[in-house]
């Protein structure tokens, strides 16, 4: 097996004693370069996979081999291997922004000469050079998680653990770390394994996303196959005043089969997909047939969860086990 | 095993840097000081007593039990920071940065050693002020020696048990033990002076012989040497097995 294989796991398993099984016999692939998207709701698994994944947490049964390591047996070349930032930005509130950056890179072994380059380097990188001489416990939440992250890239690692790295930032925060992961896998080529229960972040930045519930993947696939998987997308539209609503599904039944709309809408599932919305705009105009609102409907990852589990992925976690208690119970 | 060292001396780095640079961690360091005036300014009559016969006199008497309590909580303090690492998830950082993972409980280790060299030192200087006689046979290096293995051998203790526990309640649990095992020896009096309960306990407490040859080895009078150093020595490698134990069952909590 190649050193570069990106992450291969196979019929991973995670039990926790007095809990259920927290991972229970997870597949996946991830392609080096490849920006992964791990979505579920809290509980779900996806943090105890990163620690397994991580060496943080050994296995209970299955493999998984992280840049061509065994997670097991080749705990330190994995360890050399990865940069991670997980859920809880441990951080030393006596150290500044430099000297965590120092301790990490010293961690790593790199040289004194190296360690201060790479230092500034990253401090720059993720916009933290004023505060750079501070103590942490005077950072922000967004600060502490951008020194996480210049911390997990100290080495520069081929592959990038992010474990809900923007759960409680601001979106400004929010998108400045999307814009810095999509660099990370577009420019410099490193692989990004992201768990998130946010649907938006997976969308944006997953090239492909597994979704995991109950410790087990439910569903794999591009967010784009994935929703197109569960339905086409559907447009909807509301008659101007003084117009008919026959006319509206006249000129919209053209493009697909009419489905059930809000109050005095008309909505038509679009055979041909979301292309077929200028079709639907050229027509209504064609006909002279107004409308007060024209709105095009896509399924939404939550949909997908929705159809592979029963359940919306907002809120379906609130009522389960956090993972930290499934952590707690080891 | 140059990731053992480079994680070591990264990790002793940052203790060293936190000890010397925030006031707080060196409140400590008072607790031998308080002994040893205490001990040695309100019982300096004791040296008076038939059947005392420490040639060096109370306050070295005292000094050298002030020295290794000194060492001893030294290394129990540096548990208490590695507990605390664990609670708080930065344990969880040098867990997942270092290549070997062994070289966490030699940088805690190391850290101690600096650690406790400065209380040493400075519970040193006061017994040097207050009149602690310097005479010929003193063997520096024999005391040095003792004292090095028992900061080394309570550091590794506390290492285990925080490292088991992974919380700062772990703080009773390493400090008791050690607290027990320093008082349950010839502490205000020689050992023959001591009667009943305590002189078994005292006895068969492997810090007595440690303690005797450490007064020893200030007076001039080498004592029950071969002895100390071997239980020193025991220690040291079982405390060690104890640490690398309390790490694993940490690898596998996660």
């Amino acid at each position: 097996m190649g050193r570069d294989r990106g992450i291969e796991v196979e019929n991973l398993v995670r039990e926790f004693r007095k809990g259920p099984r927290a991972v229970d016999g997870i597949d996946l692939r991830v392609q080096p370069g490849e920006v992964y998207g791990f979505l579920g709701p809290n509980g779900a698994g996806k943090s105890t996979t990163v620690l397994m994944l991580t060496t943080l947490l050994p296995p209970t049964s299955g493999t998984a081999r992280v840049a061509g390591y065994d997670i097991v047996s080749e705990g330190p070349q994995v360890r050399a291997s990865i940069g991670a930032a997980l859920q809880e930005a441990a951080l030393d509130p006596f150290l500044t922004g430099r000297e965590h950056l120092n301790l990490q890179a010293a961690l790593h072994g790199l040289s004194r000469k190296e360690r201060k380059r790479r230092g500034d380097e990253l401090l720059e990188r993720v916009g933290l050079e004023d505060a750079a001489d501070r103590r942490v416990r005077g950072y922000s939440g967004g600060m502490k998680r951008r020194l996480d992250l210049a911390l997990a890239l100290v080495h520069a690692p081929r592959i990038l653990f992010l474990d809900e790295p923007t759960t409680g930032l601001d979106p400004q925060s929010r998108s400045a770390l999307w814009s810095e992961v999509s660099r990370l896998a577009r420019e410099d080529g490193v692989t990004v394994f992201l768990t998130t229960q946010y649907l938006e972040e997976a969308d944006v930045l997953a090239d492909r996303v597994g979704i995991i519930d109950r410790g087990k993947i439910v569903a794999e696939d591009t967010p784009e196959a994935l929703k197109e998987e569960i339905g086409r997308p559907s447009v909807e539209a509301t008659p101007a005043e003084g117009v008919g609503r026959d006319a509206v599904v006249r000129v919209l039944g053209q493009f697909g089969e009419e489905i059930p709309a809000q109050p005095g809408a008309v909505a038509v599932r679009l055979s041909g997909g979301a292309a077929g919305l200028a079709d639907v705009v050229r027509a209504l105009d064609r006909e002279g047939v107004r409308v007060a609102n024209l709105r095009l409907d896509e399924p939404s990852l939550d949909d997908v969860f929705l159809e592979k589990t029963g359940r919306s992925l907002e809120g379906a976690g609130e009522h389960e086990e956090g993972e930290d208690m499934e952590t707690a119970q080891a | 095993m140059g990731g053992f060292f480079q994680v070591a001396w990264a990790v002793a780095g940052r203790q060293i840097y936190k000890y010397f640079t925030n006031p707080a961690f060196l409140a400590p360091a008072l607790f031998p000081l308080f002994f040893f005036v205490a001990f040695a300014g309100g019982l300096t009559r004791v040296g008076d007593v038939p059947g005392f016969d420490y040639a060096a006199g109370y306050i070295a008497f005292q000094y050298v039990w002030a020295l290794l309590q000194a060492v001893s909580m030294g290394g129990a303090f540096t548990g208490f920071s590695i507990a605390g690492d664990f609670e708080n998830g930065f344990a969880r950082r040098l867990m997942l940065a270092a290549s070997n993972r062994y070289g966490i409980i030699l940088g805690y280790t190391i850290a101690s050693l600096v650690r406790a060299t400065m209380t040493g030192a400075l519970v040193t200087v006061i017994a040097l002020v207050t009149g602690i006689p310097i005479s010929g046979g003193f063997d520096l290096f024999g005391l040095i020696g003792l004292a090095v293995l028992v900061n080394i051998a309570a550091t590794l203790f506390g290492a285990g048990v925080a490292m088991l526990l992974r919380t700062q309640q772990a703080g009773p649990l390493i400090r008791t033990p050690i607290f027990l095992v320093l008082f349950l020896a010839p502490v205000f009096v020689p050992l023959n002076l001591l009667t009943g309960w305590i002189e078994t306990v005292a006895r068969l407490n492997p810090f007595t012989p440690i303690l005797t040859a450490a007064r020893g080895f200030l007076a001039g009078d080498p004592t029950d040497v071969a002895t100390a150093f071997a239980i020193s020595a025991a220690l040291v490698v079982a405390l060690a097995l104890w640490a690398v134990y309390g790490l694993r069952r940490a690898e596998k909590a996660g």
